[in-house]
């Protein structure tokens, strides 16, 4: 893959990414920086992404996860934080009816296991395929549905709770 | 019916979160299909889940573009480029000061004493250089006024 088309593809999947990242750190500063460190890391190797293996977007945001993954490991429990799981405000375009929905959706994922928010975020926000997300997780793929199932259950919860 | 209906509530439960994404085989889409015209709570739940994932697919769960994620990247390759070069600056400013060194300690037409003093006089220097560039490391790192703009 030529680099150029390489970076074309990882800045349409940097916001996907940054969400993921966003839900398992609880801080968007974190989640930048994670992002951009999974970017200079794909950068630096791009002959480690194999195009016959699969599409980008699941390898790149199992860096990114990986990424994640490490960071929480190495995490003091004092710095631990949940209470950000999106950007702050709603953008200038954003009306007063999405700046409510996104805040409801907010409050309700926080109330959810980072396992619960990370396949919501990937089925429903990125809109990735079962295949997809079970590569993402290092899953099964017949896990998928029932975890996301059991995850959208839990969020409808909330949803109820908060609305 | 009652038990009936929920036995094949049990066994659509997952199916459901499937049958929103369109990623069950033609059997199992009949299966849950089915079930639903007969079963209101699982009609009901099918349609909340619908309603929950266009909520989340609309969210702003990310306010960063497309656009500043290709200026962080090439931020990045700055960055890394910068940091390479730097990296290389100093080894050859180190290697010149070492050959420099050696040359001045081994050097038999400059007196034993005169390279002492000479030590001793380029050693504080540096010990002093190396002293504040610590304690200005430590104050950067935990100034709590840094981030205030005035």
């Amino acid at each position: 893959m030529k680099n150029q088309d390489m970076r074309n593809q990882l800045a349409q999947l940097g916001n996907g990414a940054h969400a993921l990242a966003l839900q398992m750190l609880g801080n968007a500063d974190d989640a930048t920086d994670a992002v951009q460190d999974a970017f200079l890391k794909v950068l630096s190797r791009p002959g480690a992404y194999d195009p016959g293996t699969g599409p980008l977007a699941p390898w790149f945001l199992r860096v990114v996860r990986n990424h994640c993954v490490d960071l929480i490991r190495r995490r003091r429990p004092e710095d631990a934080n949940t209470g950000e799981l999106s950007d702050p405000g709603p953008g200038p375009e954003g009306s007063l009816e999405g700046a409510q929905r996104d805040q409801l959706i907010k409050h309700a994922l926080a109330a959810l296991s980072v396992e619960q928010r990370e396949i919501i975020v990937l089925r429903d926000y990125m809109d990735m395929s079962y295949a997809g997300i079970a590569d993402v997780l290092d899953i099964a793929a017949g896990t998928v549905m029932s975890r996301l199932h059991r995850a959208r259950m839990a969020l409808k919860e909330e949803l109820t709770r908060h609305g | 019916m009652v038990n009936g209906n929920r036995n094949i509530n049990n066994h659509v439960g997952e199916l459901l979160s499937g049958y929103v994404d369109g990623e069950l085989t033609q059997q199992q889409r009949q299966l849950v299909s089915l079930h639903c015209d007969e079963c209101d709570e699982c009609q009901e739940t099918l349609s909340r889940l619908r309603e929950i994932r266009e909520s989340v697919g609309k969210a702003h769960l990310s306010e960063i573009g497309e656009d500043q994620w290709r200026e962080t990247m090439n931020d990045s390759t700055v960055k890394t480029t910068q940091s390479i070069g730097w990296l290389m600056f100093i080894a050859g400013l180190l290697g010149i000061a070492g050959i420099g060194i050696a040359g001045f300690l081994f050097s038999e037409e400059i007196h034993i004493g005169m390279k002492l003093i000479i030590i001793a006089v380029y050693g504080g220097l540096a010990t002093l250089l190396f002293s504040v560039l610590r304690q200005r490391l430590i104050e950067r790192k935990t100034d709590k006024y840094k981030d205030v703009e005035i």
